[in-house]
């Protein structure tokens, strides 16, 4: 297993989760587009972490870092599925067409 | 009294006046007498103020009391908010509350049943406190802010009975023609401003008795200041606003148009002498513009058959004579004259609005006639009003005609023969209306059933006249107190003198003035048409007033409205449709193309970002 793997799979799972962005009309559907975008940047960070030859501190520093930046997204996750929520007791829909009042 | 106290009540002067017109203005309905007893109170009390501040500026050796803070600060320039009483001033807010005082009361027998009661006494304490603050300021700015204020007070009391086309006409031309003088007076307060860097008087007064301020500088400034008094103080050529200010209720007359607002340009002129002497030629064109509204205002005075134009025509005469004994160094007489002519021609116009008030609010005097009988008290006072004004020996008028006449024939010699015509005329034109009005017989059904005015009105009327008669006394040195006469008061330089000479000429002026005025329209021994006949052209040009009237309304509507077309078309197309309408229509019609980039959609937004993206991934390996 090299770096190269890692790139691989997390250049894979970006376009999948860019793909999922621009083709999707649901909010929900979006929202996991992104987070998938997110950890496709993780495993990237994570593959650099642990195959450049780094010190025994740095790898910690690295892994503990991921850590934060998933707890993060969870709490902006949540935050995001909260609006959507309220978006949908609004509209009765979280069709993303359909939210466009602001537009000129 | 102590120094704090007196700094502070110099401020309630002002104050109360502006508190009762902000009360009566919003309360008016919720208090007895819809506000008028506010009032009357507040200047009432204004008054007390005054002979508390007169008692204390009288032990005090009469130095100036002075009180100020700063109102704006720009570092180097600092522009101060203060208030001075010194001898002019002290004078001027005695004659204000005094006069104001009286008319007000006056005012509730006269505006009865008015159905704008309240917002009448509103006004006039605006005007109280405008007036209050003008003679009271120190520096120029607040002077300037007081003189529009002023003018305000003057425009709503003219127009007070808007209904009227012609009363709304007078006050827009009282507005306007003063505004002539007020452009000068503030573009003259700007260049002295820019020469001395202060806007307060004694300062600038100080900087220019150094020799800090160029001749030509104060040669412009002055005269642009006293363009500023022209139109306040009606002098030629802008007096034509003032006969038609008659418009507004009589006893606004005889506070604004005779007393107070008419007197504030002889007063700037008065205390920005100093300054003006320094100025090459200004007392001479000073004294030309004052000798020629003297006598042309007299002539006209002579021939007006309205009871209020003979008035307001014989005030902008008066003033004149003031602004000629001003030019003359007489400024202790100008100011004497301004009090007793304060006094006198408050008593003949109240006088004036009783014989209204009695009359129907009728004031041709061909239809009036016979009102001796009718209304004694009223006719008295006003004989004696008249008679004061008129100059004859022992009333207030007299003096202080006297004492002008002294300072003309010591610096201005050559105008002396002229001003005793003015004076002959001046007793003449109100000894003839005075005989139109009250002698002979009724020659109309108003006048058959003419009554007297109420107490309310008469009284002012008693009292105003009791000071026409004696305050011509000021003028002497008393010899029990300290009192060195009016002239020393206002100057130190000034002692009472008498000429006499100047005294006898003038006493044989003014009684053959009045005698020709009482055989002509009194005894009726000579007819008027035996001599309006040989100067037919001339009674003519007089009777239309000069033709002023017609001659401004040429230059208004050929010149300055031609000019201002012309100006329409600069202002309609480049201005409004170039610059204001193509500012809007420029972004209007980009927003028009631009809003299409808003689609609303957000696949198309992250689609742009990601587009953006790869192009700025593109950008930097090239570059790289």
């Amino acid at each position: 297993m090299t770096i190269i793997h890692f790139q691989f799979l997390s250049a894979i799972l970006f376009s999948l989760g860019l793909y999922g962005v621009l083709a999707r009309r649901s909010a929900v559907l979006i929202l996991m587009s992104i987070e998938l975008m997110l950890n496709a940047v993780n495993i990237n960070l994570i593959g650099f972490v642990a195959f450049r030859g780094f010190g025994q501190e740095i790898q910690t520093f690295g892994q503990v870092l991921i850590i934060f930046v998933i707890t993060i997204a969870a709490a902006e996750l949540a935050l995001a599925i909260a609006i959507i929520l309220r978006i949908y007791r609004n509209k009765n829909s979280v069709n993303v067409d359909e939210m466009n009042i602001l537009k000129g | 009294m102590d120094l704090f106290l007196v700094n502070n009540l110099i401020w309630m002067l002002p104050l109360i006046c502006v508190f009762a017109f902000l009360i009566i203005a919003l309360f008016s309905q919720y208090i007895p007498t819809q506000g008028a007893i506010v009032s009357i109170g507040s200047i009432g009390i204004a008054f007390l103020i005054f002979i508390f501040v007169l008692i204390d500026f009288v032990n005090g050796g009469l130095l100036p009391i002075h009180s100020s803070f700063t109102w704006i600060d720009l570092g180097e320039w600092q522009i101060s908010w203060g208030l001075l009483i010194d001898r002019i001033s002290i004078v001027m807010i005695g004659l204000i509350t005094f006069v104001a005082f009286l008319v007000q009361i006056y005012s509730v027998g006269y505006m009865k049943g008015d159905s704008r009661f309240g917002w009448y006494f509103a006004v006039h304490s605006l005007f109280a406190a405008a007036m209050l603050l003008l003679v009271l300021s120190d520096n120029l700015l607040l002077l300037y802010f007081a003189w529009e204020l002023v003018g305000l007070g003057s425009y709503l009391l003219i127009g007070f009975w808007y209904e009227k086309k012609s009363a709304a006409e007078a006050a827009k031309k009282a507005f306007v023609t003063t505004r002539i003088g007020d452009v000068g007076l503030l573009i003259g307060i700007i260049i002295l401003f820019k020469a001395s860097g202060t806007f307060d008087i004694s300062s600038i007064i100080h900087v220019a008795q150094e020799g800090g301020i160029s001749n030509d500088v104060i040669f412009w400034s002055s005269l642009l200041i006293f363009l500023g008094a022209m139109g306040k103080s009606a002098q030629f050529p802008l007096h034509v606003w003032l006969p038609d200010a008659m418009e507004g209720p009589t006893p606004v007359s005889a506070l604004i148009h005779a007393a107070t607002m008419v007197a504030a340009g002889i007063y700037l002129v008065g205390r920005m002498f100093p300054l003006f002497e320094l100025g090459p030629g200004i007392l001479t064109i000073i004294s030309i513009v004052g000798i020629v509204t003297f006598i042309l205002a007299g002539a006209i005075a002579l021939v007006m058959t309205d009871i209020k134009r003979v008035l307001a025509y014989s005030t902008i005469s008066h003033l004149g004579l003031m602004m000629l004994s001003l030019g003359s160094f007489g400024a202790p007489a100008a100011f004497f004259h301004l009090v007793i002519h304060g006094f006198s021609k408050a008593l003949l116009f109240l006088g004036a609005g009783s014989v209204m008030h009695g009359m129907h609010d009728q004031t041709e005097v061909e239809l009036m006639g016979g009102l001796r009988k009718k209304m004694p008290i009223t006719s008295i006072t006003f004989l004696i009003g008249t008679l004061s004004l008129a100059g004859i020996v022992p009333l207030s008028g007299f003096f202080s005609k006297d004492e002008i006449l002294i300072s003309i024939w010591e610096y201005n010699p050559w105008f002396f023969p002229v001003t005793l015509f003015g004076v002959f005329l001046s007793s003449l034109y109100m000894i003839r209306l005075y005989c139109l009005i009250f002698l002979s017989s009724a020659r109309s059904d108003y006048s058959e059933k003419a009554h007297e005015s109420p107490r309310i009105m008469t009284y002012p009327l008693i009292i105003l006249s009791v000071l026409a008669v004696f305050s011509g006394l000021l003028a002497f040195p008393s010899p029990i107190t300290e009192w060195q006469g009016f002239a020393a008061f206002i100057d130190d330089h000034h002692k009472f003198h008498m000429v006499p000479w100047i005294t006898a000429v003038s006493i044989v002026v003014a009684f053959s003035g009045a005698f020709l005025g009482w055989v002509i329209y009194g005894a009726r021994k000579i007819e008027i048409t035996a001599i309006s006949k040989p100067f037919k052209f001339i009674y003519q040009l007089v009777s239309r007033k000069f033709l002023f009237d017609e001659i401004y309304s040429w230059i208004a509507t050929k010149i300055v409205f031609t000019f201002a077309r012309w100006l329409t078309v600069f202002d309609r197309v480049i201005v409004n449709d170039t610059g204001i309408d193509g500012v809007g229509n420029s972004t209007k019609k980009s927003a028009d193309r631009l809003k299409y980039f808003q689609s609303g959609y957000l696949y198309n937004y992250s689609l742009v970002m990601v587009i953006g993206l790869f192009l700025m991934a593109i950008i930097w390996w090239v570059i790289e």
